[in-house]
């Protein structure tokens, strides 16, 4: 056996599970971002429409004085006004035609808006000049007599509004980023551990200890069902296993046997004096001896063909009553020399998909033990029905197999102690249990009140 | 006959010499795929052995270069490879027989000696004839003496194989492959048992005796001895 492959446990960072939630983790990110820059730009653009507006409902009041009380009535309010607003959020300017101010609490015309009329934006000063100031946003507007008012109001609670929301978003990101990299952390930790525990598992099978399953979380995911594949493979692989061990061991003594039966007729023969016929009898003897042999591995070699399946593409369709006609034609001239009638009976029309050499050398070994076993002035009937689907009865009067025993005779070089006397090597029922498998036909014997029967009942066609 | 056999093992092939030398035939022998593909086109031959595994050259393609030359020379294909689909291959590369390893020296002699009347026989044959033994293959009646015989249909087909290689020795799994059509192991011998009941009907109140048992191989069917 191969040296196992230590391998270093997989680092997280490297895991499958772990990179996947990385990926995930950075798409996912750049969407938020992007989904966070939206509702960022448009807050702010909506804030700013909100200022606008209510400098806008400031202007028409003001317009309003002005059509009704005119220009003095106007400065009036301007002035009463801004001396109302305490906190500085409007700014109001009134200039008269010469460039001086006339009314409001800037102190001159902004140079940012210059000659310009409609929406501007400009950085008053804080008081003492320190810091960066308000920005206001504001609307120059022409009086009649080249006259100019300035309404505008300070965007500093727009701003702080707008960090308000931008922080909130920022922690939002942040959060996420942190959850999903935690999160991927551990899920992958968790897929990484079950993981790793299989290879554990599996490496130990490798290591020789065959009995080794995986446990199961019992959550029914797919890890489980994997798993349990997994345990499903290794039981067929075991079993499959003991069978060759089985199998050697018999074929160890099976073929042991009569080999070593070889070796001592040709060593007897060969201390003694003896004469050319005694040689010649021996040599005969040996040489039969290695037909059995041979006929021996040959039914092994049959049964693994069969076994490995590998025979499907010579399926063809067959017409079973034809196959059993032919097996009952081929073992009559057999049957009568013992004293037994052999007849067949088929319902006409069937067919069946298979391989018709291995089919008829089943056929035959059921038929050659039906007669091998059954009595003189005793019956043998060969019968093709329709069930579910086709199945091809042998069916004797010999002494049967009891019940018990029904099961162990399938088996390879399993022979009762009954039959121990009469040649054969133990293989036959192995053989057509092998074929029947290779057809998806299942293989039962039973009671034939008296002797036995044995069916071989191939699937129903499907379909097609 | 002069037969060439190509197969790589020197002493199964010195066995196979000596026991077709002692047959009465010419042997040459060839241990390598390129030897064996320059003997078989240099020179004619009757009969031909060819193992498949063989080093330089596989027999199958010594066999398929020969046969894409024109060469009809009978050719037994020799192999370890004993599945039917090997044995499919075999006969499709251009073999004319597919004998298993390992097998029975009678049962390669009986398939080389069969293989070249093969050749030999190629009309269409009506009737045939062995002694007063006589078979017609368009009415399948057959008559030994004058006298009707009643064949099953397969003992037909079993005397008209036996007639078809009257004078040589048929074997036990050339009866089962050509008559039956089955490639099977019987695990009785049944084929002895098919004989005897078709000795009952054209030996028993004939003589002479026409159906021989060749000893270790299997069967044949001629005149005297």
């Amino acid at each position: 056996m191969a040296k196992p492959v230590l391998r270093q446990p997989a680092s997280l960072l490297r895991t499958t599970t772990f990179r996947l939630a990385l990926s995930y983790l950075g798409i996912f990110t750049v969407s938020a971002m992007a989904l966070l820059a939206l509702v960022s730009w448009s807050t702010s653009m909506f804030i700013e429409w909100q200022v606008q507006e209510t400098v806008d409902a400031e202007a028409t009041g003001l317009s309003e004085v002005y059509r009704d009380r005119d220009l003095t009535g106007l400065a009036d309010i301007i002035n009463q006004r801004a001396r109302q607003d305490v906190e500085g959020r409007t700014s109001y300017l009134l200039m008269g035609h010469d460039g001086h101010v006339l009314a409001g609490n800037l102190r001159a015309w902004p140079k940012e808006a210059g000659d310009m009329l409609g929406w501007v934006r400009f950085r008053i000063l804080a008081v003492g000049g320190i810091g960066p100031g308000t920005e206001v946003l504001a609307h120059a507007y022409e009086l009649a007599d080249d006259h100019r008012l300035l309404v505008g109001r300070s965007l500093a609670d727009a701003k702080r509004v707008k960090s308000a929301i931008n922080r909130a978003l920022g922690w939002g990101l942040a959060m996420t980023i942190l959850l999903g990299v935690v999160g991927g952390y551990f899920t992958s930790r968790h897929m990484l551990q079950r993981v790793e525990a299989m290879g554990r598992t599996a490496r130990r099978i490798f290591g020789g200890d065959m009995s080794q399953r995986m446990t199961l979380s019992g959550t029914d995911d797919e890890f489980d069902s994997l798993a349990a594949s997994f345990n499903e493979m290794m039981d067929e692989i075991e079993r499959l296993l003991e069978g060759i061990r089985t199998v050697s061991d018999n074929i160890a003594h099976d073929l042991r046997t009569p080999l070593n039966r070889l070796r001592s007729r040709i060593d007897l023969v060969l201390l003694g004096e003896h004469g050319c016929e005694d040689y010649r009898r021996t040599l005969e003897e040996t040489l039969a001896e290695a037909d059995n042999l041979l006929a021996t591995f040959s039914a092994i070699l049959t049964i693994s063909h069969a076994e490995s399946a590998a025979r499907l593409e010579r399926f063809e369709t067959l017409d079973p009553a034809r196959l059993a006609a032919d097996v009952a034609e081929l073992y009559e001239p057999l049957a009568e020399e013992k004293d037994v009638r052999l007849s067949w009976r088929a319902q006409a029309g069937l067919t069946l998909h298979g391989d018709r050499h291995l089919l008829f050398q089943a056929l035959a070994n059921l038929v050659d033990n039906a007669v091998k076993y059954t009595p003189a002035g005793g019956r043998v009937e060969v019968s093709v029905v329709l069930g579910d689907g086709v199945a091809i009865q042998v069916a004797d009067t010999g002494a049967g197999i009891p019940e018990d025993a029904r099961e162990r005779v399938l088996e390879r070089f399993v022979r009762l102690d009954s039959t121990r006397t009469t040649p054969g090597n133990g293989l036959g029922l192995s053989l057509v249990q092998a074929v029947a498998r290779l057809h998806g036909a299942t293989l039962s014997l039973g009671d034939n009140h008296p002797g036995l029967v044995v069916t071989l009942a191939f699937p129903a066609p499907t379909g097609v | 006959m002069r037969i060439l056999v190509i197969e790589d093992d020197s002493e199964a092939a010195a066995y196979m010499a000596k026991g077709l030398k002692e047959a009465g035939h010419v042997v040459d022998h060839a241990a390598t795929g390129t030897d064996g593909l320059f003997m078989a086109t240099s020179e004619r031959w009757d009969a031909m052995i060819v193992d498949r595994m063989l080093p330089g050259l596989d027999g199958l393609a010594i066999i398929q270069a020969i046969r894409a030359a024109g060469n009809t020379t009978p050719v037994l294909v020799l192999s370890a490879l004993g599945k039917v689909d090997d044995r499919v291959r075999g006969l499709k590369a251009g073999g004319d027989d597919y004998l298993v390893k390992p097998y029975a020296f009678a049962e390669l002699l009986a398939r080389i000696e069969a293989l070249s009347r093969r050749v030999s026989a190629t009309q269409p044959e009506t009737r045939l004839r062995v002694e007063d033994l006589e078979m017609d293959l368009l009415a399948r009646t057959v008559s030994r003496g004058g006298q009707d015989i009643d064949l099953q249909p397969r003992e037909f087909r079993l005397l008209e194989y036996l007639m078809r290689h009257a004078g040589q020795v048929v074997t036990r799994t050339m009866l089962l492959e050509n008559v039956w059509e089955y490639h099977f192991d019987p695990q009785t011998n049944l084929i002895d048992v098919h004989i005897s009941r078709l000795r009952q009907k054209v030996d028993k109140d004939f003589e002479p005796a026409l159906i021989h048992t060749v000893r270790g191989a299997g069967y044949t069917l001629r005149a005297g001895r």
